[in-house]
């Protein structure tokens, strides 16, 4: 399904906008995990703009659609997804890295409304989303439960422990994404530790696959509105991604895992962001 | 004396409370048969999940399900649930404060010839360390059912202790347990022995072994190892000159440590003497073991005498 010119303008202004609230967050307040927030930026904006059934009204409504942040290091994305769904209120980035912040640079359960498990470890994600979908197909219910990790989140043994655990038990209401930016800390993932190749581990895991760019708005949205892709089968969304999208120096550069903004660079940051702000007209 | 398979009591206990409540659902790691959770999956299949060998990930599958509303019970053996899956434990339930039981079974001594890596002295230690987390180590198996009870009751993560080895009863059946307080099971004027676990059973023959020379020794339980009510441990402890703790546990961070912690904030003149496992490195028949360790009735029996007339 192609989604019309104006929704994909709207989702990207959306995506605009959460990028700004993780570069202006970071320029204003100090550091963070802005490459890695911004390579999942587009992704968790379709998902809480057009996907997830969510009420504005009751944040632990029993028929909400749960979304767990595995790789708890990206939440700059997450905290700006929430401000744009209007689920939460800009004036918590203010709080950023600051006493008693709601914001903590990974998210802590029940502090912000949406964020329903503490994340930062890597390779809690997908259990939890194995102990949420059991939960949703015994009491007979429809949530769905999306569950987004990195590539290098994939080196982590417990991810494998879920993906067999959730293959076997046929729990086909997990839609999990993976944030393919294809770089970790200490250098380029094939070269870290190789986790590759995705598409084909997680079949022989019994998972149905699709991968997509995940930058393209319309591949994210088709993607996540066709999932699940299979009866009986859990799905998962290979997305490959540029870590640091959005900023031009930053993009695919190994330097902005973490990034404290200062001088000439945070200067920049906010130029380029007055131009695409132009752009988007926002 | 009434004696009973712990597993058996778990067993039956875990079936009424599953009858009564439809929001307790099992984890099972390939352990189900081993825990006692037959019965219950056999009753209600759709509210079993086995896992498989899989710890870490069942730990986290516990706080997903709690998540729901649900109230996940998950056994398995003792150091694969509180140590391999420390972290899950640590950040999925504890400080996410779920409303998960986790039940460690064969823990202490109780794998006695299986080596280090299943007979556990650690888990009190480790699992006392994680915020919000209770601790329950019943000592027979009228302990066993009041903590799966409590446990079911309470909001929140309990962690619970499982012995193997069929111990003797420790109070009557219809005895009231409320968490964190302590039961007064033989009064006595020249020291009180305050045991947890397995070590009730030993401690109270050990009492009987020290009243045939002449001393008055008094022993008070502890199903609760974290948190105590320490109001009430510092008053039943005021007047006597010496104290015992004792836990088939390491004497590294257990439930002797703990009361040490306690008892050190009135700064005391008294002699407090922890009684529990130096170093984990035997292996053999339970008994022989226990004793190995000093922690037979006659071994604490000797050691109480000695520093009595010191």
């Amino acid at each position: 399904m192609n989604l019309s010119k104006e929704r994909i303008e709207s989702l990207e202004r959306s995506s605009f906008n959460v990028r700004r609230h993780i570069i202006k967050t970071c320029i204003t307040n100090g550091e963070g995990h802005v490459g890695s927030a911004l390579s999942c930026a587009d992704i968790i904006t379709v998902l809480y703009k057009d996907i997830m059934k969510i009420n504005l009204n009751n944040d632990k409504d029993p028929d909400r659609d749960y979304f767990i942040l595995s790789a708890g290091h990206k939440c700059l994305a997450l905290y700006g997804a929430l401000i744009e769904r209007g689920i939460e209120d800009p004036k918590i980035l203010e709080t950023y890295n600051k006493m008693d912040t709601l914001i903590p640079g990974h998210p802590y359960k029940n502090l912000l409304k949406g964020v329903d498990f503490s994340t930062g470890s890597l390779g809690h994600g997908l259990s939890l989303g194995c102990g949420l979908a059991f939960g949703v197909k015994y009491l007979k219910k429809s949530n769905r439960i999306y569950v987004l990790m990195g590539d290098g989140e994939q080196g982590e043994g417990s991810v494998w422990e879920a993906a067999s655990i959730a293959s076997h038990h046929k729990l086909d209401n997990i839609i999990a994404i993976i944030d393919k930016n294809s770089l970790q800390i200490n250098g380029k993932v094939v070269e870290v530790q190789n986790t590759n190749p995705l598409e084909e581990r997680y079949k022989a895991f019994g998972w149905s696959v699709r991968t997509i760019d995940g930058h393209n708005i319309n591949e994210i949205h088709d993607a996540l509105t066709d999932a699940p892709f299979e009866q009986g089968k859990p799905s998962i969304i290979i997305a490959n991604t540029i870590k640091g999208k959005g900023l031009s120096f930053a993009e695919n550069n190994l330097e902005y895992h973490h990034w404290n903004p200062k001088g000439e660079e945070a200067e920049r940051a906010l130029q380029e962001l007055r131009e695409k702000e132009v752009m988007y007209d926002v | 004396m009434f004696e009973k398979d712990p597993r058996k009591a778990f067993e039956q206990k875990l079936l009424s409370l599953g009858e009564q409540n439809k929001k307790i659902v099992t984890v099972s790691t390939d352990s189900a048969k081993g825990a006692g959770m037959s019965s219950f999956v056999k009753a209600f299949p759709d509210r079993h999940f086995e896992i498989g060998i899989s710890e870490q990930a069942a730990v986290s599958i516990c706080a997903g399900l709690a998540e729901i509303g649900l109230i996940p019970v998950i056994s398995a053996i003792t150091p694969f649930l509180t140590m391999r899956a420390y972290e899950q434990m640590r950040n999925d339930v504890g400080y996410a404060n779920m409303n998960v039981k986790v039940f460690g079974s064969g823990a202490g001594l109780a794998y006695s010839t299986l080596g280090s890596s299943h007979a556990v002295t650690e888990d009190i230690a480790v699992m006392r360390s994680i915020p919000n987390m209770i601790i329950l180590n019943p000592g027979d198996s009228n302990e066993v059912e009041a903590s799966l009870e409590l446990a079911i009751k309470y909001k929140g993560p309990v962690y619970i202790r499982m012995f193997r080895q069929v111990q003797g009863e420790i109070l009557p059946k219809q005895e009231e347990y409320v968490i964190g307080r302590s039961n007064t099971l033989r009064e006595g004027k020249d020291a009180i022995i305050l045991a947890t676990g397995v070590m009730i059973n030993p401690s109270l023959k050990a009492v009987e072994i020290l009243k045939k020379k002449g001393l008055s020794v008094a022993v008070e339980s502890y199903l609760t190892v974290h948190p105590v009510d320490e109001t009430q441990l510092l008053n039943i402890t005021k007047y006597y000159p010496v104290i015992f703790a004792i836990e088939e546990h390491s004497k590294v961070g257990g439930f002797g440590s703990l009361v040490c912690d306690i008892l050190i904030k009135e700064r005391r003149n008294q002699i407090v003497e922890v009684i529990g496992i130096e170093k984990n490195n035997k292996v053999g028949p339970y008994d022989e073991l226990q004793q190995a360790h000093g922690l037979s009735p006659e071994k604490i029996a000797e050691r109480v005498e000695r520093i009595l007339k010191y």
